[in-house]
């Protein structure tokens, strides 16, 4: 374990010391985060992984909102609604939108289930150094929170006009962006030390 | 209780990558972290000049994000085309207040925080202000925090796009301002992301 910490915001450095369930530890200076207790385990964080993955693809199979009208039907999900955006060069929006809530959710449950696996048996994935450095960067980007806040908008902005219904979609990207939190609540310094340093 | 130092004065510095507290000797001449091979510096290089810079480019991508139509509808009711603000308060009169504050917040007053806290940051750090470094770093945790709600119109306009295909009844569009807002977006963050919060801290010795 990292015996040393030094505060992201501040630069102060403090002795790092045991934290028991539902422990914060806070920078005296500045209250930024240091450490969180690190509940998770191999086996809750790959059954959150698989539960995640799960959501993902309920919610990419299945419309998380649906119109109605005589007859003729129209659904939107996550990649319809990317594919509405493509349009000249209107286009890089639509990039930017497969980007944050397609493309980086899903690479964040592969790599996890990635590492996690192996960890699993004790071992070190190959590429786990690089794997980390890229779960780290893409975390600011991936906003399945947003997207679920905004289907409710598009929900009630419809509403007014035309029979909208929201299909099992929206449930899953619920249960997607919780368990996308509860992962991304662990302290991705803790990560590090979940499988040994030295390989067996 | 001893006094609080920073990583400077013990030797010490972070790798902002993995977390790890390496001791600055043992840094070879390529100054990778020994954990995760990140490159470490004492402080993030070029970190006023590029939040700046993306900053502005936000501020730039505000205009036509907002002068320009984000969506076009066409139907029984005629052609339409609407900008965010138009958006709001067509929410505001038919009633939906509670949605057109919603969509108000997102759009106007969490990029409007952005440009003038991260202004305010940057101005702070170029002087070397001593004014209230605590509160500046919190100010510093908000605009990491509210970063990417912004793309809720984004969103919104993408999925009405989507479900809105009825020939008769009514087809929507989206419209080039869309485009720009995710660029504000996107940028925000960049700038966000580039700056260094430690700078508040620092004492010019």
């Amino acid at each position: 374990m990292n015996s040393i910490l030094i505060c992201r915001d501040c630069d102060t450095v403090y002795r790092a010391i045991l934290l028991r369930r539902g422990d914060v530890a806070l920078c005296r200076r500045c209250d930024a985060v240091l450490a969180r207790y690190f509940g998770a385990n191999v086996e809750s964080g790959l059954a959150l992984v698989c539960a995640a993955a799960i959501f993902f693809a309920i919610a990419n199979l299945t419309p998380i909102l649906s119109i109605d009208i005589a007859g003729i039907e129209t659904k939107a999900n996550i990649w319809f609604a990317v594919r509405s955006l493509q349009q000249g060069w209107i286009s890089v929006a639509a990039l930017g939108l497969a980007f944050t809530t397609f493309l980086i959710p899903a690479l964040q449950i592969a790599l996890l289930f990635w590492v996690l696996l192996f960890a699993r048996v004790g071992h070190r994935p190959p590429g786990f150094g690089p794997i980390m450095k890229l779960l780290h960067r893409v975390r600011p980007w991936s906003m399945t929170e947003v997207f679920l806040l905004g289907a409710l908008v598009a929900i009630v902005k419809l509403a007014n006009w035309v029979p909208i219904t929201a299909g099992a979609g929206i449930w899953a990207i619920a249960g997607l962006t919780t368990v996308l939190a509860l992962l991304g609540r662990c302290d991705p310094a803790s990560w590090w030390s979940i499988t040994p340093a030295v390989e067996p | 209780m001893t006094a609080l130092r920073q990583s400077l004065e013990l030797g010490l510095i972070l790798c902002r990558t993995c977390g790890l507290a390496v001791s600055r000797a043992s840094l070879k001449e390529d100054r990778r972290c020994p954990r995760c091979q990140s490159l470490i510096e004492h402080r993030m290089p070029g970190s006023t000049g590029m939040t700046l810079a993306w900053l502005i480019a936000g501020i730039v991508f505000y205009i036509p994000a907002n002068l320009l139509p984000v969506m076009h509808t066409s139907g029984l009711l005629g052609e339409e085309d609407s900008t965010i603000v138009g958006g709001i308060l067509e929410f505001w009169r038919s009633g939906d207040w509670d949605i057109a504050l919603l969509i108000f917040i997102a759009s106007v007053a969490v990029p409007f925080t952005k440009f003038i806290a991260i202004g305010l940051l940057l101005l702070t750090v170029r002087t070397n202000s001593h004014w209230e470094p605590h509160q500046r770093t919190v100010l510093y945790r908000i605009v990491e925090f509210i970063g990417y709600w912004s793309m809720l119109d984004v969103i919104v306009v993408a999925l009405t796009s989507a479900l809105m295909q009825f020939q008769v009844l009514g087809v929507a569009e989206p419209r080039a301002g869309i485009a720009f807002f995710c660029g504000v977006v996107v940028v925000t963050m960049l700038s966000a992301l580039s700056f260094d919060p430690r700078l508040i801290w620092d004492r010019p010795t």
